[in-house]
């Protein structure tokens, strides 16, 4: 923990100190932009900011890149930057970090966020000076077009560099969801680096659509906002019915939150990103979902069920993946959730669509793992807790068999990593693990 | 939401309004200094632009005509600058015809492109005269040359929120004419369309300032709020249907487990919707109300537990489980309340009415009810509704049960 405090300092440290240097040199430079357009533009930014809310890959769009660019353009060449980079200090201070008492985010925001729209607006100053007059008509706007384009890509990769050397030192992660791929951001920020260029040059040949420019922020805000609050939804309503499994039976309390947690650590140590890491956690949340209907006697049964009872519970909890699967966007998640009994070489309990002798898909075996590793590590009603070496022996045993070799290393590497310690710490054999528990039961009962 | 549908009296209509406003076309083409030429492409582009629409939340489809008409009063002005109504005006009427004639085309429903274009012409008609008449009374208060586009700029905004207050009126009041539901909720509903409206209309004031100065581009700027409202609309219309599905399936967990009857909650929904509609709840309450009534009987989840059922249990505590479980998704926590007092009497023996609680657990309690009737203990309508009335002392607040009666007596199940 002292570490991460440390380095959270030198980041925070370093990146203070370069927008400090980057906005005093723009003060000596330039001038003020006129103040009254400086503060609808910086409130613009500064609401958008603080709003921002968390998009999934597919669509990554910021409209902050949106709004620079349209006060710089507008501003016009020689206080352009140093008005966006002032605007862009302002909204570094969010409302949020200060509730939350943080005070990394902002200083290294502000750095960030100084630097990333003085260096990009700088560049887009010297296409407004190469642009001919607005009266030139296709030659302008071709300017315009090509400046704010670049100064979007210079935006999103400065941007992305200081984020991404922040997360990976502060917070030793390598993969970082939102952020994880370069390719994907860049279309959008190009798209609304654009937009946001053309927008600012309609304002300086027609300065009364500035209202409309107004308009079109708030528009775009809630083209983003509406899509943020709605994920949020999903997975609200999502765990509250897992939830509503856990309180149904004690014991798998908690088991689908550390399910998830575990798919997907080994998730990110195979390479996933994006819309398919998103996809495998929200499997690994509602794999068992099939037992909310599923009579409870059968759920916590002890020791094996018989082959009647274990019949039951698979019809059960069929019916409940084919209700699932109903909804669009949960479909491809139940169809990973409900093969995560099949095993690696094509045997075992396959869900909806699997056959026999197939191989399951990664994901599958991925929550195939994560399931058997908490179910060995965390206490069941008929045993305690093992250890994790004793986890990682029974999985590595059966790799290659019930579970994929590949994903079982890939968990090895990812616990290693994370230096916690999952299970009890010396438990290493299921009768020990069985007797104890039934030992505990007299106990209890007696 | 179901589309907007007005019921069309006679075929003679659509003709005579298409003479009618050929007519007028005519007319007004006298009138304006404009090349027919030019007057014809607007209304040529108006007809094409209604064709591509937008869902908006209420179930109204507002079209991208929204835009081209709103940049009318910009682009057709005569030489001293002034909007050249007449222009404007025809071209408004041919667009209409052209629209009604397009979308028949396609084999849109016919009483569906009527209510569409009659509220678009008058919508349009009053923007059209009150941005001109703004534009003169700036005009007669003798403001600065310079001003002359701010003044445009305001001859808009009020223009356009005239223009607002029309369509959503109008089709309010053309849903009425269907539907009987209450005329409050349908306002609303239609009001909370504002952002798509706002963005057509932007996106026609952009292209109509831009025109004249940028050419091509204007084109190109005028798209962006467009395309930011088609974005954001289909997405969140997407993402609704799936919050809908979501809730649906889980509801329908009871049922398949074999602790609650098939199709109860889907059915008890349906009904409840109707009947908050008919009693002039605003939107979100219908939403909220659909949603509760879907979960109202999730607490039986809970009842494939022996010790519970050895224990015996009231419908007091099937709320109270349901509620618990429904409370566990924060954005539910409204429709937990909702779940959890569905079983509440409106009134206690010796007691006032309890005004705490609320009409959308009354509604549940009482759909619920009769169709727990009709489907299981094989009561007809009438005989159903006869066991709301005979329990509207305590259980059933007497107006949820007048509004059952109504809902009934509009599907033709319960004589008039």
């Amino acid at each position: 923990m002292h570490g991460a405090k440390r380095r959270k300092i030198q980041i925070g440290g370093v990146y203070a100190l370069l927008g400090v240097v980057v906005l005093a040199a723009l003060i000596l430079l330039q001038k003020f932009p006129p103040l009254t357009l400086w503060l609808a533009f910086a409130t613009a930014f500064a609401f958008l900011e603080w709003r921002s809310v968390e998009v999934n890959d597919r669509m990554l769009m910021s409209p902050t890149v949106m709004v620079a660019l349209t006060a710089a353009v507008a501003f016009g060449p020689d206080t352009a930057a140093l008005g966006v980079a002032t605007m862009a200090a302002l909204g570094a201070f969010s409302a949020d970090d200060f509730r939350h008492r943080r005070w990394f985010q902002p200083i290294a925001n502000f750095g960030q966020m100084v630097v990333t729209a003085g260096v990009s607006v700088y560049i887009l100053e010297w296409f407004l000076k190469q642009a001919p007059k607005p009266e030139t008509g296709n030659t302008f706007w071709v300017w315009i077009a090509a400046g704010s384009a670049v100064a979007a890509t210079v935006y999103a990769l400065i941007n992305y560099t200081f984020v991404t050397v922040a997360v990976r030192t502060v917070f030793e992660k390598r993969d970082l969801r939102p952020w994880s791929n370069l390719g994907q951001l860049l279309p959008s920020y190009l798209l609304m680096g654009f937009v946001g260029g053309l927008l600012g040059a309609t304002y300086t040949v027609l300065p009364v659509v500035l209202p409309l420019v107004f308009v079109v922020f708030i528009v775009g805000y809630l083209s983003f906002a509406s899509y943020g609050h709605l994920r949020e939804a999903h997975e609200a309503t999502l765990r509250g019915f897992i939830k509503a499994l856990e309180a149904k039976d004690l014991y798998t309390r908690g088991h689908t939150e550390r399910v998830a947690f575990f798919a997907q650590l080994v998730g990110e140590e195979m390479g996933f990103n994006g819309t398919r890491l998103e996809r495998l956690r929200w499997a690994a949340l509602i794999h068992d979902v099939g037992k909310l209907a599923v009579p409870r006697d059968l759920i916590r049964k002890k020791g094996k069920l018989t082959e009647v009872e274990y019949e039951e519970l698979q019809v059960h909890a069929h019916v409940v993946e084919e209700i699932l699967a109903e909804v669009e966007f949960l479909r491809p998640m139940v169809e990973i959730a409900s093969s995560h009994h099949s095993h690696y070489d094509g045997g075992g309990y396959g869900g909806v669509g699997h056959n026999h002798g197939e191989q399951p898909s990664p994901e599958a075996c991925i929550l195939a793992v994560a399931d058997a590793f908490d179910a060995m590590t965390s206490t069941r009603s008929y045993r305690m807790a093992l250890s994790q070496d004793y986890a990682f022996s029974e999985l590595r045993r059966n790799s290659g068999s019930q579970f994929d070799p590949e994903v079982v290393e890939a968990l090895v590497r990812a616990l290693a990593r994370t230096t916690e310690r999952y299970g009890s710490p010396h438990l290493a054999s299921e009768e020990e693990a069985r007797r104890l528990a039934e030992g505990s039961q007299v106990i209890s009962h007696g | 939401m179901g589309d907007p549908r007005v019921p069309v009296k006679s075929p003679l209509v659509p003709v005579v309004w298409a003479l009618g406003s050929a007519a007028l076309a005519y007319l007004l083409m006298g009138e304006t200094e404009m090349p027919v030429l030019e007057v014809g492409v607007w209304a040529i582009l108006l007809a094409e632009a209604s064709l591509v629409s937008l869902p908006a939340s209420s179930g109204n489809r507002l079209s991208l005509a929204f835009a081209v008409s709103g940049a009318l009063p910009f682009v057709l002005v005569s030489v001293d600058g002034t909007v050249d109504l007449a222009a404007a005006g025809a071209a408004s009427a041919m667009g209409l015809l052209g629209t009604w004639m397009f979308r028949t085309l396609r084999s849109d429903p016919a009483e569906e492109v009527m209510a569409a274009v009659l509220r678009h012409g008058f919508g349009v008609a009053a923007y059209l005269v009150v941005f001109t008449g703004t534009v003169s009374l700036a005009d007669s208060l003798s403001i600065p040359a310079g001003n002359v586009d701010w003044v445009r700029l305001t001859a808009f905004a009020v223009a356009a929120s005239l223009w607002f207050l029309i369509e959503t009126s109008l089709w309010a009041s053309m849903v009425y004419g269907r539907n009987r539901l209450s005329r409050r909720y349908l306002w609303l509903l239609a009001a909370k369309d504002w952002a798509v409206v706002l963005s057509l209309l932007t996106t026609g004031a952009l292209f109509g300032f831009a025109w004249g100065e940028l050419g091509f581009w204007a084109i190109v700027i005028a798209g962006i709020p467009y395309g930011f409202a088609h974005l954001s609309f289909f997405r969140s219309q997407e993402s609704r249907r799936t919050y809908g599905q979501t809730i649906r399936a889980l509801s329908r967990i009871p049922e398949v487990a074999g602790l609650s009857p098939k199709g109860h909650s889907d059915r008890t929904s349906g009904m409840a919707m109707e009947v908050g509609q008919d009693l002039g709840m605003t939107p979100d309450e219908v939403t909220d109300l659909q949603y509760s009534a879907l979960m109202h009987d999730i607490g039986r989840i809970t009842l494939n537990e022996p010790s519970i059922l050895k224990m015996g249990f009231t419908d007091e505590d099937i709320a109270r489980w349901g509620a618990e479980i429904v409370a566990e998704a924060p954005y539910l926590s409204h429709v937990a309340t909702l779940v959890r007092q569905q079983h509440q009497p409106y009134r206690r023996p010796g007691e006032e009415r309890d005004l705490e609680l609320p009409m959308a657990s009354k509604i549940i309690k009482a759909t619920s009810a009769y169709d727990h009737a009709t489907m299981e203990l094989g009561f007809s309508p009438l005989e159903a509704l006869e066991v709301l009335h005979r329990g509207a002392a305590y259980d059933f607040d007497p107006d949820v049960v007048q509004a059952v009666r109504r809902v009934l007596e509009r599907r033709g199940v319960v004589p008039a």
